[in-house]
């Protein structure tokens, strides 16, 4: 229990930490794009409208999502070696793992709570824009005499599919599950690291191998044997984890549903990949000199 | 820093310098050989669910830019194609149409599950496209017409290269019949996407549809076809259109049907002179 306390309030202070540095602020500029994506664009159809919609604010949720993963968890330990604050706080005594655990926390923290304001945004936005969509299509309809009941009804399954929808959220939740295992990677990167650079550079490089683990293996494994294949793909996932099984967003922003077994299977790689890079992390910084 | 805090766990140093080390990287290949069968059996639960898109074609790579690919590479596909869709709707505008197909090819490899983008890719060639060449008077007359069919046939292509992905997609066979019908006028390939529409949304008009195009074809088996067809489609009453009874009366005359068994009812006249259309696109 104690361990728990220790965590959650060492989890707080990261998360009060990094509002403080006013990483968030850049989120307001996310939150602009999102609307601007939603207000602009009116030329073309409307489902295309609400597909550009969403496609802006998936993207931006990625991007902030990775980006806050990855900068704010290298900035972390060395700010607080240089602040002397490591020692002052491992000397309580607070256990290393305790401490690790309590910034991936709190690191997962922000991220959710931007992520959580961006959906809102997005909510907002996409629910809106389906209503006048919806309006406007059916005037359209009414102004050509087209305005059948069966017209209208396929009218509004095709908003339905592309609008507002709890599919949506799923979506949003595999972002975040993804983002919380390109966090622990860069924290188990950062306990091995020297400096805040090295770290980022290593951490999106790794982000952007891991997005094309699927490419790596169909372009440069296909030709090797079953063993050597093998060997290559497993040393492939110790360096990267796969984060194409967490693509799915594509699907989710064409209206496609995600059924809980996928998201449950998804939900346990991310578990996997989060508790195997803690455990790195842990036996890395155990033997670390400060 | 000489504090009891900054000194490593004890457990693991003079003894075993870099045990630890070895440890995490032990931990870091158990991960990775842990995933690999887990992650192949979840990709293909989401591959079976069409959750996943394919992988990124290298030959892609000089088309998107470094930026584009990366944005690719980075889970950030459905935008990537998004933007190459405003970008060939502008292309439109200035009627590029060259830049139009290369980008709306982009777009469809980049979210192929996406039916809208393959439909409107097949629109602008088989149908914008086309037309502007074919009307197009600063160009040979026979250069007019190769070009406006070549635009017709990538239109085609394109519908097909969507339906490799799509089977089952109602809406690109519906597009690829009426180009079948009203571009190429090939009816026997009409009259099979129309069947096929129907198959797939269950509503009996699309027959009707496939039966007016093998009523058009040139053999004598496609008539007594679409003759059975339109005859099932006329015991229903809600069905018996104009177009239908029209159909009806030529094939009864063409296939020499017997007059007891002729429907009853006269061919429809033309409200409007034939002169008064306009020119067929």
């Amino acid at each position: 229990m104690a361990h728990l306390s220790r965590i959650w309030t060492l989890a707080c202070a990261t998360f009060t930490q990094l509002l403080r540095m006013r990483i968030m602020a850049f989120l307001a500029v996310f939150c602009v794009i999102v609307v601007a994506a939603g207000l602009g664009f009116a030329i073309i159809n409307p489902e295309q409208q609400l597909k550009l919609l969403k496609d802006v604010a998936f993207g931006a949720l990625q991007v902030f999502s990775v980006v806050m993963g990855i900068c704010a968890t290298a900035l972390l330990l060395p700010r607080d070696l240089e602040d002397r604050t490591l020692y002052t706080v491992l000397a309580k005594p607070v256990p290393r793992l305790n401490y690790l655990l309590g910034k991936l926390l709190g690191v997962l923290m922000t991220i959710a709570v931007g992520m959580l304001v961006l959906d809102l945004a997005l909510s907002l936005m996409l629910y809106l824009r389906q209503n006048l969509v919806f309006a406007q299509a059916v005037a359209a309809l009414k102004a050509e005499g087209q305005d059948s009941p069966q017209a209208v009804a396929q009218l509004q399954a095709m908003v339905a599919q592309q609008g507002l929808g709890w599919n949506l959220q799923a979506g949003v939740l595999v972002i975040f599950l993804k983002s919380s295992v390109i966090t622990a990677m860069t924290l188990m990167i950062s306990c091995m690291a020297s400096s805040t650079l090295f770290t980022m550079v290593i951490g999106f490089l790794a982000t952007l191998c891991g997005h094309g683990q699927e490419l790596i293996r169909e372009t440069f494994l296909s030709g090797q044997g079953v063993a050597l294949r093998q060997v290559w793909k497993t040393l492939l996932a110790v360096i990267t984890p796969d984060l194409t099984l967490f693509d799915v967003t594509d699907a989710v922003i064409n209206g496609q549903s995600l059924g809980m077994p996928a998201l449950l299977g998804i939900a346990g790689m991310s578990l996997l990949y989060v508790l195997g890079y803690a455990m790195a992390s842990h036996l890395l910084f155990v033997e670390k000199e400060l | 820093m000489d504090t009891p805090a900054a000194k490593p766990n004890s457990r693991f140093t003079a003894a075993t310098p870099g045990r630890a080390m070895l440890l995490a990287l032990a931990v870091l290949l158990g991960v990775g050989g842990l995933s690999q069968p887990l992650g192949q059996a979840l990709r293909q639960q989401l591959q079976q669910q069409a959750l996943l898109n394919p992988p990124v074609d290298m030959g892609l790579r000089g088309n998107l830019g470094q930026m584009g690919f990366a944005a690719a590479l980075g889970g950030l596909r459905s935008l990537v194609a998004s933007v190459t869709y405003l970008q060939a709707y502008r292309a439109w505008e200035l009627v590029a149409w060259a830049r139009v197909d290369s980008l709306m090819a982009l777009t469809c490899t980049l979210q192929p599950k996406h039916a809208n983008y393959w439909d409107e890719a097949a629109w602008h060639m088989a149908y914008n496209a086309a037309s502007h060449y074919l009307y197009n008077e600063s160009i040979e007359p026979w250069v007019r017409g190769r070009l406006s069919e070549q635009y017709k046939a990538q239109g085609v292509a394109i519908l097909k290269t969507g339906l490799s992905h799509l089977p089952q997609n109602a809406k690109l066979w519906h597009t690829l019949a009426e180009i079948y019908q009203n571009r190429t006028h090939e009816p026997k390939l009409a009259a099979q996407a129309w069947l096929k529409v129907r198959d797939l949304t269950g509503q009996a008009r699309y027959a009707r549809f496939a039966a007016y195009q093998l009523a058009q074809s040139q053999e004598a088996s496609d008539w007594k076809t679409a003759y059975a067809m339109l005859r099932q489609a006329y015991a229903k009453a809600d069905q018996r259109t104009p177009s239908l009874i029209e159909n009806l009366r030529q094939l009864e005359q063409r296939l020499n049907i017997p007059y007891p068994q002729r429907i009853p009812e006269a061919a429809p006249t033309l409200e409007k002179d034939p002169a008064e259309f306009g020119p067929i696109r």
